[in-house]
Formats: structure tokens, sequence, C-alpha cells
């Protein structure tokens, strides 16, 4: 199903509706914030009895910003056939969500399990859910500010950004794409170009006495 | 100490408590993460920690000597390190195990703390990712050593 909220940047590459064929059997909709409701409520008079999980996803620079998926199942209650038999349905419900309103309705009066999965997307995304009874942290303490999963949160925190990284820790230091130096990093080239059947560089600097 | 030719040995009161402390130093029965892995293996038969008389993991911090921070530290669970620490009798030591508990190791992010000598003093460091059970027992037997040798510890001990 072709997605109805084209992403306006970097075209269809970051919607994973364009990007990835159906997983398993599981159908993938899309779908507005103001119909969510009547659809969940849609879907589970329809027999999807499970709310396996939601997730969230932070696509920053496209619009809308957010996606939210709902991970639903239904479990067939009378197999017609023998081959029906063990034959979930499985769908998976995207919803975008624009940076500027970041409000859901909350699915927990349709099934309960969407207690902490929506707790956790709160948690993380800063989605709020409207109706949910208790909407607090569920993994971060509670006098957290922010909500790390966001793209543009700070990895090492919004305190620690600025203070350089200690020198020890090389790994964060060295830029991307700086090449090697040194005994044993020369001696590593040399089994790695063995290895991919490649002529063996000369006696590089790191060799020499 | 020395042996007299009888069945008595002569001491100081002070270095018997203290022989007695460092042969009795009991762990805190706490796992973090994947170092927890190794901890626990030095009680099985191979490294077999009871030879050091730290065998009994207390699942109190009323009862334990020592806490083996085996892991990393999530900001979340800092305060409640914190107030196990305070829970435990003095004097008590502190083993930090492993590279995350002593700075953060690989997870240099803002939900780890980036070492646990922030929220409690740390007698021995374990480097490794995770350390060898060999590792954890020489950091026992090094607190083992302050101990017999005048650290904290004995009948004057204060916190």
């Amino acid at each position: 199903m072709p997605s109805s909220q084209t992403p306006s940047i970097a075209g269809t590459a970051i919607d994973p509706t364009a990007l990835r064929p159906p997983l398993d059997d599981a159908e993938i909709v899309r779908i507005a914030p103001s119909d969510l409701y009547a659809k969940l409520e849609a879907l589970r008079a329809e027999g999807f009895s499970m709310l396996l999980d939601i997730g969230g996803v932070d696509y920053l620079g496209r619009e809308p910003r957010f996606d939210v998926v709902y991970h639903l199942l239904a479990l067939p209650t009378v197999a017609a056939t023998v081959a029906e038999i063990g034959k979930p349905r499985r769908l998976r419900l995207l919803v975008g969500v624009p940076a500027e309103e970041t409000v859901l309705p909350s699915a927990i009066s349709l099934w309960p399990s969407a207690d902490w999965a929506e707790r956790e997307i709160y948690d993380l995304f800063g989605i709020t859910f409207t109706g949910h009874p208790d909407l607090r942290r569920i993994q971060l303490p509670y006098d957290w500010v922010g909500h790390p999963l966001r793209k543009d949160y700070p990895l090492r925190g919004p305190g620690r950004e600025a203070t350089p990284r200690p020198p020890f820790a090389l790994k964060s230091n060295v830029p991307a794409g700086t090449p090697p130096s040194g005994k044993v990093a020369a001696a590593l080239q040399k089994q790695i170009a063995r290895a991919r059947g490649q002529d063996v560089p000369a006696e590089t600097d790191g060799e020499k006495k | 100490m020395e042996m007299m030719p009888g069945q008595f040995m002569l001491g100081k009161l002070d270095d018997v408590a203290r022989w007695a402390q460092s042969s009795s130093v009991w762990p805190l029965t706490m796992g973090l993460a994947c170092c927890a892995i190794e901890m626990m293996s030095v009680t099985n038969s191979t490294y077999d920690i009871a030879r050091f008389g730290s065998e009994v993991f207390r699942a109190s911090p009323r009862q334990a000597d020592l806490m083996i921070v085996s892991g990393r530290v999530a900001q979340k669970m800092a305060p409640i390190i914190k107030r196990l620490y305070d829970q435990m009798a003095d004097p008590k030591w502190v083993i930090s195990m492993g590279a995350c508990a002593s700075s953060g190791g690989v997870f240099d992010n803002y939900a780890i703390v980036q070492g646990v000598d922030t929220v409690v003093p740390v007698d021995v460091y374990v480097p490794g990712c995770p350390p060898t059970p060999d590792g954890l027992l020489y950091a026992v037997n090094l607190i083992q050593q302050q101990i017999r040798q005048g650290g904290r510890g004995g009948i004057f001990a204060r916190a």
C-alpha cells in the first residue's frame, strides 16, 4: 500500500513502507493520527485480539517527523481448515506524528497491553497519549529531562556534550577514515591484504628499523 | 604472632581481629551486567573463592563487607547502589569490576554513569571486559592484604 503521507525530505528513501518489503506475513498499513482510534477500534472488533507492541521511530528531517508503529496479532478463534491452524494474522499500523503535535489517542481501553508500551514511547520520544491513566516515565528516572531516542538528543547527555572526550578514548577521538599508523597497524594491514589475496605492500615506515 | 611451645599462640588483639576479618570478607549479592557472570564463576570449583573465605554472598547489605560493582551502572541504578552502600555496615570495601564500572567502558552515553567512583568510594579497580575470575580473586586478595597491613578494619575500625 503506498503511503498517504509522502515524506517531503529525502523522498521515499526513509519511508519504511517504500524501503522494505513486508516482513513475514504482516500487512503494513499507514494511517493519519486523526483516523487512528477509529481504525484501532475497527481492528479490535475485527479480531486483532493482541497488541504485541508499540514502537516509535524518529525520522528527523522528515515530515511528519515520528512514526508510531502498532504491532497487532489476530489469533483465529476457530480454524476453518487444517491449514489455517497456527496461522495468525499480523498487521503493522504506521502512524505519522508531526513534531508540532506529538499527541495520539491511547489504545489502553482497547488493549490493556498498551499501558507500558505507551509509557515507553512517551519516555523515549516524548509523544503523549490522551486517555492514558498513568503516563509516567517507565525506563528513565522520573526526574529525567528530555527524550533520549529523539535523534536531536545529545548522545552523551545534555550535561556532558560540551566537555571534550578524554584523550584515552581513541575510539571517538580519531575521525572516521583516518589511516592507522604504527608498527602493529602496519602488520595488521599486511595481514588483511594477504588474506584478501592482494599484493603485500612494500615496506612501510612502521616496519623500518 | 608467635607460636608458644604449648597449644596456644600469642599476638596482638588487633592483628587477630584483622586476620579474622580479612579471612571473611563477605560480598554483597549484586550483579549488574555480564561481569556478574564472571563474578558468579569465582564461586565454582575451578576458581573457588571459598579458599579466601569470601564465598558467602550475602543477600542483605547489612551482612556484607564487600560490594562488587560487576558491570555498567545505569543512571537509574546509581542512587540504588549508593543506598545499598550506605546500608552496609562499616568497615566496608568496594571493588569496581571491569571497564564499565570503572570508566563507563564502551558506553560513553547519556544512560551510563562514567565510573562508579562518582557514586561510591572504590578500593580496587579490576581491568578487563570482562575481567577473568582470577582478576577478581586478585582484587579480593588485595583487599585482604590492605586489611592485614593496617588499612581499614581491625578492632579500631571506624567509618
